[in-house]
């Protein structure tokens, strides 16, 4: 997503279109909505030049700013996002339980995000090859597998 | 795992950014790994080895506990 654009560009412009939505659908809601926008878009904007700058420092973090992690940078960054995701998925579950406890009729969106991380898990497993059928070289070809001898 | 990386580095006079920026990774990464704090894909492993004209093997050593001491 977003190749086209120099690396150091991209969480800036992403961070830029994600509050731009925001910022919108603040102007859709109407009434004083364009204030909440107005707000909001100072703010990405904000954020977004923060990104950029920090794009160009020397440290973890900033190289994952500036769309140009290593390998250990990636690690870290997916091990973080695994985090959130765990995070979200608690959260959900204890939305959904103190919902139904108190007999609140604001139970599905607690759900919703549930239904949604949990299937989120499940695109991983699929995506990241588990349950992957792949004969190994000596399936089936009658000679019986040698095991290292452990001294 | 201990490896040599820094024995190396040093012994050949070169700052930790410049074998960072030979290797194509972070100076942090470079400090983590010759802290033993990250052990490095085969791919940047074999880079590593290759770098210093030495074998995996004998860069990184898991049985070797007092490699880069």
């Amino acid at each position: 997503m977003m190749r086209f654009l120099r690396p150091r560009l991209r969480k800036p412009v992403g961070i830029a279109l994600f509050g731009t939505v925001y910022a919108a659908a603040w102007l859709v809601h109407g009434g004083n909505g364009w204030q909440w926008a107005i707000t909001a878009e100072i703010g990405v904007i904000a954020f977004a030049i923060a990104a950029y700058v920090r794009g160009g420092r020397d440290s973890d973090e900033d190289a994952l700013y500036g769309s140009r992690a290593d390998e250990r940078q990636q690690l870290i960054a997916q091990r973080s996002w695994a985090l959130v995701g765990k995070i979200a998925m608690f959260a959900a579950f204890a939305g959904v339980v103190a919902a139904v406890a108190a007999r609140a009729t604001w139970w599905w969106p607690f759900a919703a995000i549930l239904a949604v991380t949990g299937f989120g898990y499940l695109l991983g497993l699929s995506n990241y090859g588990v349950g992957e059928e792949v004969p190994g070289d000596d399936a089936n070809d009658g000679h019986q597998v040698r095991f290292p001898v452990s001294h | 795992m201990r490896n040599r990386v820094r024995e190396q580095r040093t012994q050949r006079g070169l700052s930790q950014a410049e074998v960072a920026a030979a290797l194509g990774v972070s100076r942090q990464t470079v400090i983590s790994i010759e802290g033993g704090r990250y052990l490095p894909s085969l791919p940047l492993a074999f880079a590593i080895a290759r770098f210093f004209d030495m074998t995996v093997d004998k860069m990184f050593d898991p049985d070797d506990e007092e490699a880069g001491t």
